[in-house]
């Protein structure tokens, strides 16, 4: 059941970071996260701030020098549909479109997608885990088949949810926000936090800081990019293994790329291993071959979810082939 | 085994009959109504959101009920301190164990009754507390602020350890919650004659109801008089239960359920929130509006248990069978709920086999407790003896279509009686040609012999439910008004099923009316009559065929009054819906609204009685399924391309609901077999990992085929009853995981004895060959 909180809709970005930095707000954008966390009482909220009135922050624009800038309240349908990100960011309107229910998309933020917390059991039940304050990762020594391999030090094992971040990460696109302390530019690569750094918190975005836009800078002319996503059921699910690809190529050969994994780390994890594997390389099956195995590299999978290396490896090759 | 089937009818029991037992009426040889594809009665209602649900009741001054539930699933409440929640805002009553309006009240679980407040809670979600108050968010706010102290127990959470003896006792008299075993013919002979021998052991998970309808319901008193509007499966049953529960006359409690959202066995009872809300109404002389959260429902109303069954099977080489041996483990959970109630029921009575030996171990752990899940024991069992069949027709080099149709018994081997009919030789013979099996078994073998990682697979499993007969006690009464219009009134839900539809079907078909003219008045203990609770496919064989009565009822008296009129004899009259018709001379005849004490009285009043079901045969539904899967051998992926169900369940009432039932139960089996299980967090507080619909993962419209196809296999049988119906929303749901793990084997060469079929599994297979 949701806890008590008052709700505020104010009309400039000034007021709402000036509501924000009162303690115990948060931002309400499409709400479909944020409703459910309050409700399994993940946090401690007295004030909702509501971004809906904020218009300008809705939409889909092209930059001068031919990138996209893509407002917050953006919702993943729109994402997911806009001409411009399906010709020129193939795998961005494909992760999108790949976010959880028809509904939830129609109602669901870029901007949020993006801060949305993640959805490991332990965390979201009624169990005082080490992201929310207490002692131990449950998952660790408990059920963790549908958790992280890479990059989790065995700290905090959850995976990161966002299917839009990988794609965004993989096209170098970078988020703006705007706080109490003035405006700031952050790549997605870098946006969000690996537990080892601090496991209670999600993103680098400081108390009071709203994301207002996603940038793209304009593709290299022969990028081919593309989103895969394999899940334990076919909507309304997070991905167990996802790759976001998106590569500047001359013919066959790559030229350079990025390959960005979901369902694999607590933040989206850069497969960098495939990435080497490939750099300059024609894309023929040995190619693929050896950077599918390259995926596992660095990987710490435990007892429940090994089968994730595997999982992996399949993703890559199939991705690689359908880029190719 | 060991089936409580007095939860669905009651056998042998003597009953009254309309008409007198000799005058049987004649077989329906031709339809006008019944069989078409007609809309359901209610379906504007339901479509619109007019239908009122009971979570949609709100009643002048009602207030909402909530429950503190101990979070541990195994502990003692030492103490509960109310004092803070008494004063919180908007607080009315509050209830806990040492209430003295709770001592003496007890609950019952089939064979054990112990206290309605149990201060020893043996599974995470027993009830601790209740309180109502204003608002709901005020009622939850102040049972959470009610502080218990707990002596926390060890648990146990996984039933295959729960008989180890180092396991924390759920009750003081052990953790085995019954045995149960069966023997016909000689085993160890069977095994003898056998050419190929083989044994696995397979395992299903706990698989939770889940419906879209929240359990609860609205409770309201006026003066010693209580009324419950609850969403169930059967008026009458919540009407006993809570009369026996709170000590108070029948007549005194009136349950109404018109409209529900789906049970699936778990509202076939009330539950312990039903007497809470009661309580609550009586003590905050208010109604009470109680809706369960939906992580309550994942823990406390009910779930199919998990099973563990290894199954040794013998079999000559020319497909006949020789031996099944059976073992099968399964937990009640906290209390009696029959952990392996009915498992072995398809290895007794499925395919002809002398020799058969079932022994079954029901044990108690830590957690919520089982109850009746669509065709209980069944698709558990079927999982096994299914995918058997398949291993044994492969080893013997038989088509595993061929090796069924050659063990087809005669009569219910489990029984030792024979059937009114069997259409299980038609469902399979006929489901195997309309779906295609030779051409698709081919296309699989093609294209798995090609290099593509994408394999195919097509897959099949048959089936026989337990009961689907249906059978006494039910009366229905039809009154037939002057103006020709025509009420229907039977105490028997309408869970979704289309029972509203097909029963107006039925009194359509009889008195030759309209089916609009009809208006129906259901489940409500106050105003209509009793029936048993809708589970064990029985409402449409056990009410059609009351309904029919109850209408027969009506055209009698309705001739004698007419035969008045035309100064003829009665048994000289026909009735044909509108008019009454002489038939010596077709020109003699009357208006219904014309016959004169019909105008006069305002109203004739049929009653029809369930009468008795065949003395000597049982009456049980078959069916078969069949599917074509594709796997992606590099990510685990699976696609059911298409499903094929062809069931004998009798006489079709109503083709549109019958293909609903067909194509739900094959999802539900699809969620059985590839997506759900129920997660203890076994290894560390044993507390529930997966409350919630994303965690808890029911198939999507996407994890279901589009080609999904009904095929009928209407066979006449007048012994059944008289409209010759079977029950069919059980057996659908019976087959289908096991016809896909076939399917899986044939793509994959792998087999899937661990339900579910997950991705996740399937990776964790392929990868083991790989290594392997
Ligand atoms: C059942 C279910 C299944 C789902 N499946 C998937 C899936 O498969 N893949 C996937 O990617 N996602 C999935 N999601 C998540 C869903 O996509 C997100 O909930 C949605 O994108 C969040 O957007 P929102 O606008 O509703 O965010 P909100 O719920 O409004 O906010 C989410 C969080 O972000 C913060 N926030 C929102 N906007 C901003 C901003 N502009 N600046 C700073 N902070 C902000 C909020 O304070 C809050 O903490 C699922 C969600 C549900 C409920
Ligand atoms: S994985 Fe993270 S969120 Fe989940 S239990 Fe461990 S610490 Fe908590």
């Amino acid at each position: 059941m949701l806890p008590q909180f008052s709700y505020v809709r104010p009309e400039t970005l000034k007021d709402t970071v000036k509501h924000l930095s009162a303690g115990g707000a948060a931002i309400h954008a499409g709400g479909t996260d944020l409703l459910g966390c309050l409700r399994d009482g993940i946090m401690d909220v007295d004030k909702v701030v509501s971004l809906s009135a904020l218009h300008d922050l809705r939409g889909v624009k092209e930059t001068a020098d031919g990138g996209l800038i893509i407002g917050a309240l953006t919702t993943i349908t729109e994402v997911s549909e806009n001409p411009m990100i399906l010709k020129k960011y193939p795998c961005l309107a494909q992760g999108a479109s790949e976010v959880a229910s028809p509904q939830l998309r129609n109602q669901g933020t870029l901007g949020g997608n993006l801060c949305q917390k993640p959805r490991c059991w332990y965390y979201r039940g009624e169990f005082n885990c080490l992201r929310k304050g207490g002692d131990i990762c449950y998952a660790l020594g408990g059920e963790h088949q549908f958790h992280a391999i890479f990059g989790h030090d065995r700290i905090c094992i959850i995976t990161h949810p966002s299917d839009t971040a990988p794609p965004l990460a993989a096209l170098a696109a970078k988020v703006r926000t705007m706080g109490p302390d003035g405006k700031r530019t952050l790549p997605v690569e870098t946006f969000h936090v690996l537990p080892r750094k601090n496991p209670q918190v999600e993103t680098v975005l400081k108390p009071g800081e709203v994301i207002t836009y996603i940038e793209l800078p304009r593709p290299a002319g022969n990028m081919r990019s593309s989103y895969r996503k394999v899940r334990a059921r076919r909507s309304w699910d997070f991905a167990l293994a996802g790759a976001a690809i998106a590569l500047e190529m001359d013919g066959d050969r790559v030229i350079d790329g990025r390959v960005v994994l979901s369902g694999a780390a607590p933040v989206p994890w850069r497969a960098q291993s495939v990435e080497n594997a490939i750099r300059g390389k024609t894309l023929d099956d040995a190619t693929i071959k050896r950077a599918a195995q390259a995926v596992a590299e660095g990987a710490d999978p435990l007892p429940e979810n090994t089968y994730k290396l595997d999982l992996f490896k399949g993703v890559i090759e199939e991705e690689l082939n359908a880029v190719r | 085994m060991a089936e409580d089937s007095n939860v669905y009818y009651t056998e042998g029991l003597p009953v009254p009959e309309t008409p007198a037992p000799g005058d049987k009426p004649a077989f329906w040889k031709q339809t006008d109504v019944v069989g078409k594809r007609i809309p359901r009665v209610d379906a504007y209602e339901r479509v619109s959101g007019t239908a009122v649900y009971p979570s949609d009741i709100k009643l002048p001054n009602m207030v909402y009920g909530a429950i503190l539930r101990c979070p541990h699933p195994h502990a003692k409440v030492k103490k509960v301190d109310a004092s803070r929640a008494k004063t919180m805002p908007g607080v009315r009553a509050v209830i806990t164990g040492v209430s003295p309006k709770v001592k003496g009240l007890n609950w019952k679980y089939r064979n054990y009754t112990g206290p309605l407040f149990d201060s020893h809670c043996r599974f995470e979600g027993e009830v601790v507390a209740a309180v109502a108050a204003d608002t709901r968010y005020q009622a939850w706010d102040a049972a959470h602020a009610i502080e218990v102290a707990y002596e926390v127990l060890p648990y146990v959470a996984d039933y295959k350890e729960a008989l180890s003896e180092s396991a924390p006792k759920v009750h003081d008299g052990g953790n085995l919650a019954g045995m149960d075993e069966y023997e016909r013919g000689d085993i160890s002979r069977g095994f003898a004659e056998a050419d190929a021998v083989l044994e696995e052991t397979y395992e299903t998970p706990c698989q939770i109801h889940t419906p879209m309808e929240l359990h609860g319901c609205v409770a309201n008193w006026d003066g010693d008089r209580l009324t419950i509007w609850e969403s169930s499966q059967g008026v009458y049953a919540v009407q006993s239960n809570v009369a026996e529960v709170l000590g108070i006359p029948l007549s005194k409690v009136r349950v109404i359920g018109h409209y529900m959202g789906g049970g699936f066995g778990s509202k076939l009872k009330p539950g312990k929130y039903t007497v809470l809300a009661s309580l609550l109404a009586k003590q905050a002389a208010r109604p009470v509006k109680m809706i369960l959260t939906r992580e309550e429902t994942y823990l406390c109303v009910g779930n199919r248990p998990a099973n563990t069954m290894r199954l040794k099977a013998g079999v000559k080489s020319d497909g006949t069978l020789t031996a099944f041996e059976f073992e099968c483990i399964g937990p009640s959970g906290a209390y009696p709920g029959g952990g392996t109630a009915l498992v072995d029921w398809l290895v007794r009575d499925l395919y002809k086999c002398d020799n058969v030996r079932c022994r079954s171990k029901d044990v108690y752990i830590n957690a919520g407790t089982a109850r009746p899940f669509r065709a209980p024991g069944h698709p558990q069992g079927s999982w096994a003896l299914e995918q058997m069949m398949d291993a044994l027709a492969e080893k013997i080099g038989m088509n595993p279509v061929k090796l069924r149709l050659k063990n087809i018994p005669a009569i219910s081997q489990g029984r030792s009686e024979p059937y009114t009919t069997t259409g299980l030789k038609a469902c399979i013979e006929r489901g195997a040609q309309q779906f295609g099996w030779k051409n698709a078994l081919k296309r699989a073998k093609e294209q798995n012999q090609s290099a593509s990682h994408i394999k195919r697979g097509v897959g099949m499993g048959a089936c026989v439910w337990y009961v689907g007969g249906g059978g006494p006690p039910s009366t229905v009464i039809i009154k037939l008004f002057r103006d020709g219009s025509v009420n229907l009134n039977m105490g028997a839900s309408d869970i979704g099923t289309g029972t509203k539809t097909v029963m107006a079907l039925v009194t359509a078909e009889e008195l030759g009316v309209k089916p609009e003219v009809i208006q129906i008045e259901h489940a409500d203990t106050g105003t209509t009559q009793y029936a048993t609770p809708s589970g064990g496919s029985k409402t449409v064989p056990t009410e059609s065929p009351t309904v029919r009565n109850a209408a027969i009822d009506v055209k009698r008296q309705i001739l004698e009054m007419a035969a008045e009129d035309l100064d003829v004899r009665t048994a000289e009259l026909d009735y044909e819906g509108t008019e009454i018709v002489w038939r010596k001379d077709k020109s003699k005849r009357i208006r219904v609204t014309d016959v004169g004490r019909l105008k006069k009285r305002g109203v004739v009043v049929g009653v029809g009685y369930r009468g008795p079901n065949p003395r000597t045969k049982t009456v049980n539904p078959f069916g078969a399924q069949f599917c074509e899967v594709e796997v992606n051998t590099k990510t685990g992926e699976m696609r059911v391309l298409r499903f094929l169900g062809a069931h004998d369940s009798g006489r079709v009432l109503d083709r549109l609901t019958y293909d609903n039932q067909v194509f739900g139960g094959i999802v539900m089996g699809i969620g059985f077999g590839m997506t759900e299980f129920r997660q203890l967090d076994g290894k560390q507080t044993g507390k529930l990992c997966n409350r919630n619909w994303h965690d808890y993962k029911l198939p999507t419209a996407l994890d279901v085929p589009v080609d999904m196809e009904s095929l009928p296999i209407e066979i006449d049988d007048p012994e059944a009853n008289n409209t010759g119906t079977k029950g069919l929303g059980e057996p659908v749901t019976i087959p289908t995981a096991s016809a896909i793990a076939n399917a899986l084997y044939m793509a994959t060469g792998i087999r899937f004895t661990n339900a579910p079929v997950s991705p996740m599994g399937m990776c964790r297979r392929l990868a083991a060959r790989k290594e392997g």
